[in-house]
C-alpha cells in the first residue's frame, strides 16, 4: 500500500523534502526522484524532514540510502530532521548517523546548512543543468 | 543504545523485513512491482547501495529489477561451467571468493556484486540476486548472509510460482485454440463427407447440407437444447452416408426403382448406422437418429418398422426434413411439388408418415417464411441460391 506523499520546499539555496506518510512501498521512490530533481537544478543542500513520517520499513531505508549516495556523489550536503525516536534509533543502528547529521528541528538543520560552503551555482531550473 | 539493544533492534528490523517480504510475494500486485519491492526490501535490510534480481532463461540472466547500478542493464550470457557452479550453490557466497568468475569478469561489472545469492527451487536454477557493497563500506556479516539466503528462497519461489502460473495459463489458452481448430476441422470433415455422399447422386446435389439446415431450423422451433441441435446438425449432414455402399446406377436411375432395387436402396439407413455407430461422436443420438430417419409413425417405414413413441424425436425431425427436401427438389422420375402440394402432402401424412407435432412445426415455419415474418429464411432459400427451393419459383407455381 503506497501512502507516502512527498512535499518539496526551497528556502534559500536549500531544498527541503517532507517525507510524509508511509515509507514502506515503491511510492517512497518519489523521495529519491525529487532529490535527483533538486540536484539537477543545482540545489546541493538537502534536508529531509521526517515530522509527518508514519512508518519506515526496509523499502524506505533502501530509498534513503539511494538519497545518501546521490547527494554524496553530487558533492552536496544532506541532513535529516524531526525524527521520532524509533526512527532515529533505526538510523543509528544502520550507520546513517555517521554519514548524515540529524537535527531536532528544521530550523536547526537550516542554520547548519547555511554554514556549509555555498552551492556551486544554479543556472536555471531546466533539467540536466546542475551549474 | 548499547550493544544488546542494537542487536535486539537489528533482529526486530530483520524480522519485520521478512514479514514485509512475505506480504509482498503473496500480494496480487503486478509481478514486476513485487520483484522490485522485494529487491528494495533486501537492499534496505542489508543497507546495500546496489543490487539486482536476474532471472535465468535460455542460457542467459535477464534483469527483473535493479537499483543503484551504473551503466546499462544488459543480459548476461552464462558459460556452462558458470551455470553448473551456480546450480550447485543454494547459499549466498562472496563474489570475490569465487575463482570461477575471475575470467570474463567484465560481464559482471555493471552489477559490481559483493554477495551473490542463486535462487534454486525444486532443483531448478531460477536466477540470481546480486548485492553490491554496503553503503557504509562495512563488510557483510554471516547474519547478513543468512537473511539474504532466506529472502532469496522466498523470492525464488515467488518467481517459480509466477512462471508456473504463466505457463499454465498459456497451456489453457493453447488448448482452447487447439480445441477450436479441431472443431473447425471436424465440421469441415463432416461437410466434405456430406458433399462426397451427395456427389454420388446427380439429382440431389446439396441434399445433405440442406437436410442439416432444415433439421436445425425444426429443432430450434421445437425448442431443443444446444446439444441436441448440434447432434441433429451432424446427423443431418451424415444421414445418407450409407448410400456410399449402394450401386450408383440404382441411385441415379431415371425411372422408379424395381422392387429389388427398392430393397437395396432401403438398406442405406442401416448401412449409415453401421458406419456412424463406429464413430465416437460426442452426441450418442446420432447413429440411431440416422438409422430411423425412414421410419414412419404408423409403423410402415423401414428398416425396423418402428411406431410412434418408439422412434426417437431426432429421427422424426430428420424424416420431416428429408421428405421436405425430396418434395421441393426435382427427382429423376418427377418434378418438384408446388408449395400447395407440399402443404397438402404434410397435412395428409400427419400421424401416418410424419409425427404430427414435427410436421405442424414445419408448416408453421413455412407459413411464417412465406409471409415474410422471419428474420432469416431457413426453409425457403433466397432467389439466386442454387440449393433449395426458390421462394419465387415456389410462389409462381402456387399462383399458377
Amino acid at each position: 500500500m503506497d501512502r507516502s506523499f512527498v512535499v518539496i520546499k526551497e528556502i534559500g539555496d536549500c531544498g527541503i523534502i517532507y517525507a510524509n506518510g508511509y515509507l514502506n512501498g515503491l511510492g517512497a521512490e518519489r523521495l529519491e526522484e525529487e532529490c535527483e530533481q533538486l540536484l539537477r537544478e543545482g540545489i546541493k543542500k538537502i534536508v529531509v524532514n521526517f515530522k509527518k513520517t508514519e512508518l519506515i520499513n526496509s523499502i524506505g531505508i533502501s530509498v534513503l540510502i539511494g538519497i545518501i549516495e546521490k547527494v554524496r556523489s553530487a558533492g552536496g550536503h544532506l541532513g535529516f530532521c524531526n525524527l521520532e525516536k524509533v526512527h532515529a534509533e533505526t538510523f543509528e543502528m544502520l550507520g546513517f548517523t555517521k554519514y548524515v547529521p540529524i537535527f531536532p528541528s528544521e530550523e536547526e538543520a537550516l542554520i547548519s546548512m547555511e554554514k556549509r560552503p555555498p552551492y556551486r551555482g544554479r543556472a536555471s531550473r531546466k533539467e540536466g543543468s546542475d551549474g | 543504545m548499547d550493544r544488546d539493544d542494537l542487536s535486539k533492534k537489528r533482529l526486530l528490523f530483520n524480522l519485520a523485513a521478512l514479514i514485509d517480504l512475505g506480504e509482498e510475494i503473496t500480494s496480487d500486485k503486478d509481478f514486476k512491482g513485487v520483484i522490485k519491492s522485494s529487491l528494495y526490501l533486501i537492499m534496505g535490510t542489508l543497507s546495500a547501495s546496489r543490487g539486482a534480481i536476474l532471472e535465468y532463461e535460455g542460457g542467459r540472466l535477464q534483469f527483473l529489477a535493479s537499483k543503484g547500478l551504473e551503466g546499462e542493464e544488459r543480459a548476461i550470457d552464462l558459460l556452462p561451467e558458470e551455470l553448473t557452479f551456480l546450480r550447485s550453490h543454494n547459499q549466498p557466497f562472496l563474489f570475490e571468493s569465487s575463482s570461477l568468475f575471475l575470467e570474463g569478469r567484465q560481464k559482471w561489472e555493471a552489477l559490481l556484486p559483493v554477495l551473490v545469492a542463486p535462487m534454486i527451487v525444486k532443483k531448478e536454477f531460477i536466477g540470481l540476486i546480486t548485492i553490491g557493497k554496503r553503503f557504509t563500506g562495512e563488510a557483510y556479516t554471516q547474519e547478513d548472509m543468512d537473511i539474504l539466503s532466506v529472502m532469496a528462497k522466498h523470492i525464488g519461489t515467488g518467481i517459480y510460482n509466477h512462471n508456473l502460473l504463466l505457463s499454465l495459463s498459456q497451456k489453457v489458452e493453447e488448448n482452447r485454440r487447439l480445441y477450436t481448430e479441431l472443431q473447425l476441422v471436424y465440421y469441415d470433415t463432416i461437410q466434405a463427407l456430406a458433399a462426397a455422399i451427395d456427389a454420388k447422386d446427380d439429382y440431389t446435389k446439396g441434399h445433405s447440407r440442406r437436410v442439416a439446415r432444415y433439421c436445425v431450423a425444426l429443432a430450434e422451433e421445437l425448442g431443443l437444447s444446444r446439444e441436441e441441435i448440434e447432434a441433429i446438425r451432424i446427423a443431418g449432414f451424415l444421414h445418407d452416408v450409407g448410400k456410399i455402399a449402394i450401386d450408383r446406377s440404382i441411385i441415379n436411375k431415371p425411372s422408379k426403382p424395381t422392387k429389388e432395387e427398392r430393397m437395396e436402396l432401403n438398406q442405406h439407413p442401416l448401412i449409415s448406422y453401421e458406419i456412424l455407430s463406429k464413430v465416437r461422436f460426442p452426441w450418442k443420438e446420432i447413429p440411431l437418429s440416422v438409422r430411423y430417419h425412414h421410419e414412419r409413425v404408423d409403423g410402415k417405414g423401414y428398416p425396423d418398422r418402428l411406431t410412434g413413441d418408439k422412434i426417437p424425436l431426432l429421427a422424426k425431425i430428420m424424416a420431416v426434413a428429408d421428405a421436405f427436401d425430396a418434395m421441393t427438389t426435382d427427382r429423376p422420375y418427377r418434378k418438384r411439388l408446388s408449395i400447395d402440394e407440399v402443404f397438402r402432402e404434410f397435412e395428409r401424412e400427419m400421424g401416418k408418415q410424419f409425427d404430427p407435432r414435427v410436421a405442424e412445426v414445419l408448416l408453421r415455419r413455412l407459413k411464417k417464411e412465406l409471409a415474410g415474418e422471419v428474420k432469416e429464411r431457413r426453409l425457403l432459400m433466397d432467389e439466386g441460391m442454387e440449393e433449395g427451393p426458390s421462394l419465387r419459383r415456389l410462389y409462381l407455381r402456387r399462383i399458377n
